[in-house]
């Protein structure tokens, strides 16, 4: 808890090669407590790796990581720890299937915080009704929707209560119409002070939402700022390129 | 042709019904231990070291390229002998033997152990490594992703493959009659040469196996059914 600065994450320099595949170059990004970044991008420029890289189910080549003012990469902090305060939703959901949705939701909490039946299953109630699922705990995540089995990871993410959510590609897997349904309740949660790193391809979303874009290409981050100077007036040709193409 | 059905019926009928019990102990037992085996196996294959890999993927080829009928010879003949000269020392000479039934056993366990490996084996590696990573993610150790999220659903999707080898083992208990465990096709096999009713034994036998395995063939395909529902 050194660091006097008030950023929750400090990233620098971070690279990660693939073999000899270089994909992400000396990468740098803070996020202050209560920011929503997200994170924009041709596919393979390498957001997901970047995101992956935060939370260390890819191990960064080099560079450093501080959370909270913490070395997360010295080894020190045991890496499962330090994932319980950092929350990650996919764009697969990866709910577990064998579980209804409510276990689902307290499986992390009960095991992980011993937090006992009852308390963990309220906490879980409170969860589906804020992401509009209260009547879904005795299902099976098979039963659902894709948008409701993204509302369910939210769900089971939150459930560990962690200072920072990561998303990649939340709804990019999802049908047209039941996209809404996923970004509102993202939406709710930056209104309520989460502080989230968001990849996404959802313009309207980063736009409104973001406090801060990232434009990533190549493995660099191109260009950053507000949504205001990214989608108003980007400065970098390929950031304009790319906006032409997406937008 | 005179067949006696009902002296057979009575004079083997009894003698049968034990051979049911040492059947069904055999089974149950073997069945039990190789399953707690297969998994054991599977998770040493699926270990981060080499060295553990590598002995465990030898142990199943051995296994599973000998046929289970000479197993059952080299552990109730070979490996008590092999045992008593790697123990004797000076002159005292060990007389260690297996009885027949647990030589059996033994035999089971492996043989099946070996096989029922691969069945999990296969099951973990199917589970899509996206929900490993959601349950990291979450901050569970690698270790309870397995327990809690990986081997659950690895031993609920085997449950029908189980379930077969559960047959099969029925079965191959008869095997065990050429290492002398009375089940029942050495039990039949006395009584007819007893009394020549060679028809009515061996028929008799057939029909005790088929009393034996339908029915829990039956059971599995409808536990298979439910599970093919759930998922
Ligand atoms: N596990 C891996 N092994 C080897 N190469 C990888 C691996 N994961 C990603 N890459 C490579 O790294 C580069 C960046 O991939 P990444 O998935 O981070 O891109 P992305 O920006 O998320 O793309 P998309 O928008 O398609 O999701 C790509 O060239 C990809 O092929
Ligand atoms: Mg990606």
């Amino acid at each position: 808890m050194s660091e006097t600065d008030q950023s929750m994450l400090k990233i620098t320099e971070l690279s990660k090669y693939y073999g000899e595949n270089h994909v992400l170059k000396k990468v740098n990004l803070n996020v202050k407590k209560g920011e929503v970044v997200c994170i924009i991008g041709p596919s393979g420029s390498g957001k997901s790796t970047f995101l992956r890289c935060i939370n260390l189910l890819e191990r960064p080549s080099s560079g450093s990581i501080f959370y909270q003012g913490n070395d997360v990469l010295d080894g020190k902090w045991k890496t499962n720890e330090y994932r319980q305060h950092v929350g990650m939703v996919f764009q697969g959901y990866y709910l577990f299937p064998f579980k209804k949705v409510l276990d689902n939701i307290t499986m992390a909490p009960r095991t992980l915080k011993n937090k006992d039946k009852a308390e963990a299953e309220k906490e879980a109630f409170e969860l589906l009704e804020k992401v509009g699922l209260a009547d879904k705990d005795n299902v099976y995540p098979a039963s659902l929707s894709g948008g409701q089995k993204q509302r369910v990871a939210i769900a089971r993410a939150l459930a560990m209560n962690p200072e920072l959510l990561l998303f990649d590609e939340p709804t990019s897997a999802l049908d047209p119409e039941l996209v809404g349904e996923v970004l509102r309740v993202m939406k709710e949660l930056a209104e309520e002070g989460m502080t989230m790193v968001v990849v996404t391809h959802e313009m309207g979303f980063a736009r409104e939402v973001a406090n801060r874009v990232i434009f990533m290409e190549g493995g660099y981050i191109v260009e950053e700022g507000t949504p205001e100077e990214i989608f108003g007036n980007p400065k970098n040709e390929r950031t304009r390129e790319f906006l032409a193409r997406v937008l | 042709m005179d067949l006696k059905w009902s002296e057979a019926i009575e004079g083997l009928g009894p003698s049968l019904l034990q051979g049911v019990v040492v059947v069904l102990q055999a089974t149950i037992i073997s069945f039990i231990l190789a399953t707690i085996l297969g998994l054991l196996i599977a998770m040493c294959r699926l270990s981060k070291w080499k060295v553990i890999r590598g002995i465990f993927v030898v142990f199943v080829e051995i296994v599973r390229g000998t046929p289970l009928l000479v197993q059952l010879f080299y552990i109730y003949y070979v490996v008590p002998l092999l045992l008593n000269h790697l123990l004797s020392s000076g002159g005292t000479q060990p007389n260690i033997q297996f009885t027949a039934l647990s030589a059996g056993i033994a035999g089971m366990t492996i043989n099946y152990g070996a096989y029922i490996s691969e069945v999990f084996r296969s099951a973990i590696l199917a589970i899509d490594t996206g929900q490993k990573e959601s349950g990291l993610a979450l901050g569970f150790t690698q270790l309870q992703v397995l327990r809690k999220i990986v081997i659950p659903q690895a031993l609920r999707n085997s449950i029908p493959v189980l379930g077969n080898y559960l047959v099969m083992m029925i079965k191959d208990t008869s095997l065990l009659a050429v290492i002398s465990v009375s089940e029942l096709l050495l039990r039949t096999q006395t009584y007819a040469s007893q009394t020549f009713q060679t028809i009515e034994s061996y028929t008799i036998l057939a029909v005790v196996y088929l009393v034996l395995s339908l029915p829990l063939a039956h059971v599995m395909k409808m536990i298979e059914k439910k599970f093919h529902v759930e998922n």
